[in-house]
């Protein structure tokens, strides 16, 4: 297994270049320009010059695509454009305000969602399963702007049972993160209550299952005890691969509740043209994925005994 | 041992615990009187990008800068038009007969805030030599980009000063010691600036916030964390900043303006004069909350937790509505609650005609008939819901110099004069018409909403109109080159002056900010002139004459000025829509609690 780790890690060098590369080109060649944004009206062709010469962007491409491989490489991103933060602040403040945003509806999501896929697969096809499949489809159409602009409107202004938005550190900081909890696990029971039922009614299906019966085991304990244990493994795939993007914030949810994290950098970074901020998410994102991939294999390897790591 | 308790009590006692801000906001809401003077609640919807005068240009910044730092001269907080008045200065500084050596005298008595940087914590009072080292400090091409225009090619021996920056590198040039040869100390409280030529606009760059003096022991003492710790003379003091939260401003006990003693017209009237003479600043603290989304920021202030707020297209329409005699004002209900404000903005919309395009540059006939074909007050009040003026020059009416003082110069909607100009131009259903494209600076809804405004007037004359939408950078890339037929534009006042506007024409800013190409060689002349003039009727005879080009050739589409509106809590006083001061919580007082409980 430690020889396949290794390979992996290896393999992930490659992958981090060329997102590198593609990174480049696109706000290179694609993006605004970050010298152009910042002058705004003022953007003359002197001033551009002299910009683009603070900035190091005057110098050939290949030497600034080489200073990003060196910076990938010693993990230190330089300062932001626009307000000259230095980008490892940003990205450790940031992360740790994101985490404590998306981390908590994370978890209790995937409890409530398994418990309620569980109990939607005991009763599949009936009028419970047809309703809430019904309700969880329509839940999914709708957008997730819509959820926080209504559920913001209508509970924490109209109903005042939260503050409209805000944060602070510490305990009595979390009063401002219940509505944007509450909206995240609402958003996340459509999609996952959908894929889970699938998984369980898959599992009910399988060999394993008739057998259990058959040896005179209840329906209870077949789905509570065979099914549950068998469907983690696609469960746990689908949810290690979403941790990287609780790191990196929910971009819309900051915006509206106010909350510092690495998402709402990112926006006004994309909205400002501060190209060290977005080339620094973009890898710390790529790296993120693949280190969180790389860990869902060996987790299915671990759970899985059918599965060996060569 | 069951866990279920423990977690109701933890789930209750989050639910039920309220932070110290919900606790503050929730008994005051936007403002509360103490004893030291009213505190009030405020959003903008953006972080400072750094609160060093020298190393910013954007509006964000800028306000808060001003609020920490002054400025040798500030714009008359109710005056219109937009009027220099001294602020650091004892008086406007007096001009050498040849008008190019100013005589500048400071105000005695102003101390910088207490502060670490200083001997034993006490602020130094402002002497000379710092308004001699800001400036010197403000042309190191290491520091200042973005702002440099505002002394570019003015002061003796600035701009080689620059080079020197450049060439030596970060932080080589000492600018306590180094010598400028249009920059002399007289004595502590009096200094003396050379310019290259005669330049009366000279002045309004030292109102700009880039322009703050700042002390040279902070500078030397934060280096790089200068841009977090500002230490100025303003009428506040920077309390707690934390990044993308809040800020907290707390009164400097030491400031030394007074609140003016007059206005125009109507702010008696209006109580904007009842603390005249009174020693600033009237609030005790500031709270800024930093809120990039509109809906919170107005949730906020209709929960009464913000003093006002900037009202956007969907709650105008919401809650505003145009009376009889065509002004603004909120619907009754609203009415009761808040009240409204507007203000002239400084800027000018239009399309230019790129007149590189030979189609456009040889056929005035086409263009005058496009220009005609537009209802620009239409438009105004479908796409804008009335919140604009249509321009007859290109200078707003706030700015001295504009329609009011030289009259309405541009074309009327004339869609019968248009489709008839057209024919004269050549084109008709025998030849066919142009098919032109309009670059767009973006692709909102905004941008496509105008855009199709534009295509259905010009389909009304035969002109087939196709978009092509862009970014921000990419649309100025595409008039830099000249690669467009129409393009969008929008031009906000660096200074409250017309020669500001006109020279978006100016033969000699092709490129630069001139990007329809037009170069005529009278207008230019004309530009030449008034460039350094002062504000007299005989610069008015000019402008008259440069408009009058202008309508002739026919180098743009004149569009209109937007109408800045928004909403203030009731019991907010003197606050008066300044665009040249965005944030003057310097003057702006609170007359009662708003009280909503808990």
């Amino acid at each position: 297994m430690l020889s396949y780790i290794i390979r992996r890690l290896l393999y992930m060098i490659p992958i981090i270049i060329g997102v590198a590369f593609l990174t480049f080109l696109l706000f290179t060649y694609f993006g605004e320009d970050p010298v152009r944004v910042a002058l705004g009206q003022h953007a003359t062709a002197a001033a551009i010059e002299e910009l683009r010469n603070l900035w190091g962007l005057n110098k050939p491409l290949y030497l600034q695509f080489w200073d990003f491989l060196v910076q990938i490489m010693t993990f230190d991103f330089g300062t932001s454009f626009t307000t000259g933060e230095s980008l490892s602040e940003i990205f450790r403040e940031g992360a740790l305000v994101s985490l404590k945003l998306t981390g908590p509806p994370f978890l209790l999501g995937i409890v409530i969602n398994i418990a309620i896929s569980l109990v939607i697969s005991y009763w599949r096809d009936s009028y419970l399963d047809h309703v809430s499949r019904f309700i969880f489809i329509f839940s999914m159409s709708i957008s997730y702007l819509i959820y926080i602009i209504l559920l913001q409107y209508f509970l924490a202004y109209k109903l005042e049972w939260f503050p409209i938005q805000g944060y602070e550190e510490g305990f009595s900081g979390l009063v401002y993160f219940i509505l944007p909890w509450f909206i995240m696990i609402l958003v996340s029971m459509g999609p996952d209550i959908r894929i889970y039922r699938t998984i369980f009614l898959d599992q009910t299906k399988a060999d394993y299952c008739r057998t259990a019966k058959a040896k005179g085991a209840g329906n209870n304990r077949v789905l509570f005890v065979h099914v549950l244990k068998n469907a983690m493994i696609p469960i746990l795939t689908h949810t290690v691969v979403a941790i990287p993007f609780l790191i990196t914030g929910a971009f819309v949810m900051e915006r509206y509740f106010g909350i510092p994290g690495i998402g709402d950098v990112t926006i006004t970074a994309i909205n400002e043209g501060d190209f060290p901020i977005l080339k620094g998410v973009t890898i710390v994102m790529a790296i993120l994925y693949s280190v969180f991939n790389l860990i869902t294999d060996v987790l299915y390897a671990f759970f899985d005994p059918r599965v060996t790591l060569d | 041992m069951s866990l279920k308790p423990f977690a109701f009590v933890l789930l209750f006692s989050i639910w039920g615990c309220k932070s110290e801000e919900e606790k503050t906001s929730s008994l005051s809401r936007s403002a509360v009187l103490t004893n030291d003077g009213a505190s009030i609640h405020y959003a903008r919807s953006a972080d400072p990008k750094t609160l060093d005068p020298v190393a910013q240009l954007d509006q964000i910044s800028g306000s808060f800068i001003s609020n920490l730092y002054d400025t040798l001269v500030e714009y008359h907080y109710l005056k219109r038009p937009y009027k220099l008045i001294p602020s650091l200065l004892e008086e406007m500084p007096k001009v050498s007969e040849d008008g190019k050596t100013y005589s500048f005298k400071l105000k005695k008595g102003v101390y910088f805030q207490d502060d670490a940087c200083f001997p034993d914590g006490k602020g130094k009072e402002l002497k000379a030599i710092d308004v001699l080292y800001t400036i010197k400090r403000f042309a190191d091409a290491n520091l200042n980009v973005r702002s440099w225009f505002l002394l570019d090619e003015v002061i003796e021996g600035l701009d080689e000063y620059r080079e020197k920056t450049k060439t030596q590198g970060s932080g080589k040039v000492d600018h306590l010691t180094e010598k400028v040869s249009g920059l002399e100390k007289v004595n502590d409280y009096e200094f003396k600036i050379k310019l290259k030529r005669v330049n009366p606009r000279f002045m309004y760059s030292f109102a700009a916030s880039s322009l703050a003096i700042v002390p040279y022991e902070a500078v030397n003492h934060y280096k790089n964390e200068f841009a977090r710790h500002p230490v100025g003379t303003g009428p506040f003091k920077l309390e707690k900043y934390k990044n993308k939260q809040t800020m907290t401003f707390v009164r400097n006990n030491k400031y030394f303006l007074k609140y003016p003693d007059s206005g125009e017209e109507g702010d008696k009237e209006k109580g904007l004069l009842a603390d005249a003479g009174r020693k600033l600043p009237l609030l005790s603290s500031v709270k800024i909350h930093f809120i990039p989304e509109s809906q919170p920021q107005m949730l906020k202030f209709k929960k009464g937790e913000l003093a006002w707020v900037g009202l956007d297209r969907d709650n105008f329409i919401k809650m505003a509505i145009k009376d009889e005699k065509g002004q603004f004002k909120l619907k009754p209900e609203e009415a009761k609650k808040y009240s409204l404000y507007t203000e002239p903005g400084l800027s000018a919309f239009l399309y230019f005609f790129n007149m590189k395009n030979p189609l456009l540059s040889q056929n005035k006939k086409l263009r005058q008939a496009i220009v005609m074909a537009i209802d620009i007050n239409h438009k105004i009040e479908l796409l804008r819901n009335g919140r604009g003026n249509k321009l007859y020059t290109i200078v707003p009416e706030s700015i001295a110099g504009s329609e009011k003082d030289i009259g309405k110069l541009w074309y009327d909607y004339d869609l019968e004069a248009a489709k008839k100009l057209l024919a004269e131009a050549g084109y008709n259903d025998k030849s066919g018409y142009p098919n032109l494209t309009l670059t767009m600076a973006g692709s909102t809804s905004v941008h496509k909403k105008d855009f199709e405004f534009i295509r259905n007037s010009l389909a009304k004359i035969g002109i087939i109109l196709k978009p092509d939408y862009k970014t921000w950078t990419t649309h100025t890339q595409t008039l830099v080159k000249g690669e467009y037929d129409l393009a969008s534009w929008a031009w906000g006042a660096d200074y409250p002056d017309a020669e500001n506007f006109f020279q978006l024409f100016y033969g000699g800013n092709i490129g630069d900010s001139n990007y329809s190409f037009f170069n005529h060689a009278e207008f230019n002349n004309l530009y030449e002139e008034i460039r350094f003039m002062a504000d007299s009727p005989e610069k008015f005879e000019r402008l008259k004459k440069m408009m009058t080009i202008l309508k002739e050739e026919i180098p743009f589409v004149l569009d209109y000025t937007p109408l800045i509106s928004g909403l203030i809590q009731k019991n907010i006083k003197n606050f008066k829509r300044n665009i040249m001061m965005y944030l003057p919580f310097k003057y702006i007082n609170v007359e009662q609690i708003v009280h909503k409980s808990d």
